[in-house]
C-alpha cells in the first residue's frame, strides 16, 4: 500500500494541503484538506507504510489507545483510496 | 522598444503583433533598462501555445500571443520573484489594495465598481482583471498588470496589499474574516500554479508567506451600495 506518485504535501500558514502535480495534474487539479496528524500519515504512506505501523506511529506519538488509532487509521485509509490516491493492497 | 516594467521586473517581450504592442505600453521601461528575462514570441511559440489551450483556428493570433506573454511573464515571476498572478479586481485605498477574487461572472469587477461610484477619487483601480502579488521585503505588494480585463481597468504601479475577499452572490450581505484553511482551496484555483513539482514547491511557500500576512475575508453580497458599504467598512476600519 503506498500513496501515488504525483502529490505534493505542503503546509501553508498552518494548515496542510495535498495536490497533484505533473503528470497527475490533469487527473486532479483540486486540494485535499489534512490536519497536522493526517499529513504526517500521508508522510509514511508516501513511503510505503503498512497498517500497523501508522497505528504505531500513532500511538508512540499521541496519547492514544491502540484500539482508537487503527479505527483513525482505516477511516484515513478509506479514505485515501475513495479519493485514488492510493495503490496497492 | 520591447521592455517593460511589470510588477517590480523588467522584462523583454518581443511582439509580433500591434495588439500586444498596444496593450503592454503604458508599462514600457527605458531602452537601456537592463531586462531579467526575454521572451520572443515566434510562430512556432504561438503554434504550441495553441495546442496548450486547444485554442481553434478562430481565435486570433494577437490573442494568443498575450496568453503567451502572460504564461511567461507569471512564470518568471513565480520562478525569480516570489509571486504570482491571480484571478482579482484589486482596489487602493489610502495607499493599501484590497483585493475581491471569486470565479469568473461571480462579481467581483462589479463590487470593485461599486466602491468606485461610493468614493470616488478616494480610491483607485490598481488592476481588475489578474493583477500579480509578490512578496518584497517581507511585504505583500500587488501590482497592475497589462492584463486588465475587459474594462481595461487599472494602473502599472505597485501597492501594499491589506485584504483579500473573496465574493460570493447572495440576498443578503454578509462578511466576516475567514481562516486559511477555509480560504485555500478557492482561493489556490483563481491563483497561476505551475504543474511541476519544483514550481508547485515555490507557489505554496509563496501563498505560505501571503496568507500569513494578509487578512482574509468573505463576502456573500447582492450588487448594492450597502455591499460595498459593508466590505469598505470592514476591511478598511474606516467609516463611510
Amino acid at each position: 500500500m503506498k500513496i501515488k506518485s504525483g502529490y505534493l504535501v505542503k503546509e501553508v500558514a498552518g494548515t496542510y494541503v495535498v495536490v497533484a502535480v505533473g503528470k497527475r495534474a490533469s487527473e486532479f487539479n483540486g486540494m485535499i484538506n489534512l490536519n497536522e496528524t493526517a499529513a504526517k500519515l500521508w508522510e509514511r504512506l508516501e513511503k510505503g507504510a503498512t497498517e500497523d505501523e501508522l497505528v504505531n506511529f500513532l500511538t508512540d506519538t499521541y496519547e492514544v489507545g491502540e484500539e482508537k488509532a487503527r479505527e483513525n487509521v482505516k477511516t484515513f485509509i478509506d479514505k485515501l483510496k475513495t479519493a485514488g490516491v492510493i495503490e496497492g493492497e | 522598444m520591447g521592455k517593460y516594467e511589470i510588477a517590480g521586473t523588467t522584462f523583454e517581450l518581443k511582439p509580433l503583433f500591434d495588439y500586444c504592442k498596444k496593450n503592454y505600453a503604458e508599462f514600457s521601461a527605458a531602452d537601456n533598462a537592463a531586462a531579467e528575462f526575454t521572451v520572443e514570441s515566434t510562430a512556432e511559440a504561438l503554434k504550441k501555445e495553441r495546442e496548450l489551450f486547444g485554442f481553434s483556428e478562430k481565435v486570433p493570433d494577437p490573442y494568443v500571443e498575450d496568453i503567451f506573454f502572460e504564461r511567461a511573464v507569471c512564470g518568471y515571476i513565480l520562478d525569480k520573484k516570489n509571486g504570482t498572478l491571480f484571478h482579482g479586481s484589486v482596489i487602493e485605498y489610502k495607499g493599501e489594495g484590497y483585493a475581491f477574487t471569486a470565479r469568473s461572472g461571480t462579481g467581483k469587477s462589479t463590487h470593485a465598481r461599486l466602491w468606485r461610484e461610493l468614493l470616488g477619487d478616494r480610491v483607485k483601480m490598481v488592476n481588475d482583471d489578474k493583477p500579480i502579488v509578490r512578496i518584497v521585503d517581507g511585504v505583500p505588494i500587488v501590482y497592475g498588470t497589462p492584463w486588465k480585463g475587459k474594462h481595461r481597468l487599472g494602473g502599472i504601479k505597485g501597492v501594499p496589499l491589506k485584504a483579500v475577499c473573496k465574493i460570493v452572490q447572495a440576498k443578503e450581505n454578509e462578511i466576516r474574516e475567514v481562516s486559511v484553511k477555509e480560504f485555500l482551496p478557492t482561493f489556490f484555483i483563481q491563483c497561476y500554479r505551475p504543474e511541476d513539482r519544483d514550481g508547485n514547491e515555490k507557489f505554496f511557500s509563496f501563498l505560505d508567506g501571503l496568507l500569513k500576512s494578509v487578512k482574509l475575508y468573505e463576502l456573500k453580497c447582492n450588487i448594492s451600495e450597502d455591499a460595498a458599504k459593508l466590505s469598505f467598512n470592514t476591511m478598511t476600519g474606516d467609516k463611510i
